[in-house]
């Protein structure tokens, strides 16, 4: 019953929230140009919008193109199960660890990389190659720096991550966790896709990566397309927050009223981390293709001197 | 306190790293600008902590001496030398970033073996600090090995410097003061000096590339 429960609150803060991050990042985005933009909540009707319209596909495509968008939503839903929004909640065990979570998100990228091959378009294959590209380049630093987490955690669970974390004082005033926190950080911006690794507002043909591969989708696929990549975006966040940011030890009661309060708490981070890393797009420019293994190694490298410092230490933080 | 020095470190050693991976004359000043800072920094809690428990205040004068040499002299005089010098960019290293980067951490890693041995004599605190200054300075040195141009090796010898100046501070508790002073004397000249060569270099073979140096010139 608590697992279901617990599911069920997943399911619904997820897929509620999820939109919202596109748009306030849009929105603050717009006011940055001096333009009044979209409200925040656009994207809720924009895929409103879309699904209620019908798909158009190539009669040259498999059912490969047909099934994609279905299974990268579904995967990103699956993933999104692992992740806690609120540490009051996940004391049932959940199965599954952030390995099975960084390969449920590579099986969908997968699919999505494979659909864009489909339909043969130039477009489609590049964006493919590209983003097979950064994935692999930023995958060992997501892995490292989750690993040091664990490795501190003596657990590969992400809510006893969490539990840990909240166990040991602030995150940030330790060296080990700092480290940890900058490569996530270039690891959120890499994999949702944003200004220095790829564009999400532009459609201009030498530098979108994640635009590219949607492409050929219209419609209910679309939208399933983007809500996939929106949920994806929200799990790395959670991720970054509920870690590194921990508020619910501060909650010291339990029950309906704590979960509800450490859910507030959750969305607020989330809106403000939404806000942070549009600063980060304002301020900064695309990298070229080809800087972007620098980009990563940079990541990489910070995700490695975590894991040193952790070893070094002796185990001295857990 | 501690824990501050603790980062700090760790800080440093990061520099080391994005100097490493920067390509721009304008970036490696200002990046050793940057460390330098960090150092002073440090110098500064040590000192503090120095004068509470021993009245002594060198290490305080030292920092003084670091912002006022390394933050603010030398990085200027730097920028003064290459403003008249056209490179701009670095295209060609030994290896391409990413790989010499991975050096550096295996580098990082070698370092941590060789002081791992050190454990039962020094408390663990201080080794993780040892490891990440003596790693700045292997790291200064692959890079002086890894750039082409001249400016990449007179920073390279900074960041060697300054690597041996945290190593010292964190073995000794800050060294004698005529010692640090003397130090920074022959830094000061030594950059002087590497600054006329610099001249010199790019006034007789139009080019800092000090691989050009191997060739006659008739």
């Amino acid at each position: 019953m608590n697992n279901v429960i617990y599911i069920l609150v997943q399911i619904v803060v997820i897929l509620a929230v999820a939109p919202l991050v596109n748009g306030i990042n849009r929105k603050v985005k717009a006011l940055s140009q001096k333009r009044k933009g979209a409200p925040p909540w656009q994207m809720y009707f924009d895929l409103y919008k879309l699904l209620k319209k019908n798909a158009v596909v190539s009669d040259v495509s498999s059912w490969i193109f047909k099934a994609a968008p279905y299974i990268v939503f579904a995967t990103a839903l699956a993933g999104a199960l692992l992740v806690p929004v609120s540490s009051k909640l996940a004391g049932s065990q959940i199965p599954g660890d952030f390995i099975l979570l960084i390969y449920t998100l590579v099986l969908g990228r997968f699919f999505m990389m494979a659909a864009a091959l489909d339909t043969g378009s130039t477009f489609g294959g590049m964006g493919s190659s590209r983003e097979a590209m950064i994935s692999s380049l930023i995958e060992p630093s997501i892995l490292v720096s989750l690993f040091t987490l664990g490795l501190i955690a003596r657990s590969f669970s992400l809510p006893e991550i969490m539990m840990s974390v909240q166990n040991n004082g602030i995150p940030l005033s330790n060296p080990v966790y700092i480290m940890v926190f900058l490569a996530m950080v270039i690891v959120l911006i890499a994999e949702t896709c944003r200004i220095p690794v790829d564009d999400p507002s532009t459609h201009l043909e030498l530098t979108m990566i994640h635009e590219a591969m949607i492409l050929e989708y219209s419609g209910r696929h679309l939208a399933f397309m983007e809500y996939g990549a929106a949920v994806k975006q929200l799990i790395f966040m959670t991720l970054l927050v509920n870690i590194f940011l921990p508020t619910d030890q501060l909650i010291n009661f339990s029950g309906l009223l704590a979960v509800l309060l450490s859910l507030i708490l959750y969305v607020i981070k989330i809106i403000i981390v939404a806000i942070v890393i549009a600063m980060i797009e304002i301020k900064t420019v695309k990298l070229k293709l080809f800087s972007i293994p620098n980009l990563a190694a940079l990541a990489f490298i910070l995700a490695f001197i975590g894991v040193l410092q952790y070893f070094i230490l002796g185990g001295g933080y857990a | 306190m501690l824990e501050f020095v603790k980062i700090l470190s760790i800080l440093i050693l990061l520099s080391a790293f994005v100097l490493m991976g920067n390509k721009r004359i304008n970036s490696y000043i200002e990046t050793f600008r940057a460390q330098s800072l960090l150092i002073a920094l440090m110098a500064g809690i040590n000192g503090i902590i120095m004068l509470k428990t021993e009245g002594r205040f060198d290490l305080l004068a030292v920092c003084v001496l670091i912002l006022v040499l390394k933050v603010i002299y030398i990085p200027g005089l730097l920028h003064r030398t290459y403003a008249h010098v056209k490179y701009e960019v670095e295209k060609d290293f030994i290896l391409n970033i990413p790989i010499l980067i991975s050096v550096c951490s295996a580098l990082v890693v070698f370092t941590y073996f060789c002081l791992r041995t050190l454990s039962s004599i020094i408390p663990n605190s201080i080794i993780l600090q040892l490891v990440n200054s003596v790693s700045v300075i292997w790291i200064g040195l692959f890079f002086m090995i890894s750039r082409k141009k001249a400016i990449g090796q007179i920073i390279g010898f900074l960041v060697i410097e300054n690597g041996l100046f945290v190593t010292t501070m964190l073995g000794t508790e800050g060294m004698p003061f005529i010692v640090d002073l003397g130090l920074f004397i022959d830094l000061i000249t030594a950059i002087l000096i590497m600054g006329i060569l610099v001249f010199r270099i790019n006034d007789q073979f139009d080019s800092i590339d000090t691989d050009q140096l191997n060739k006659l010139k008739g």
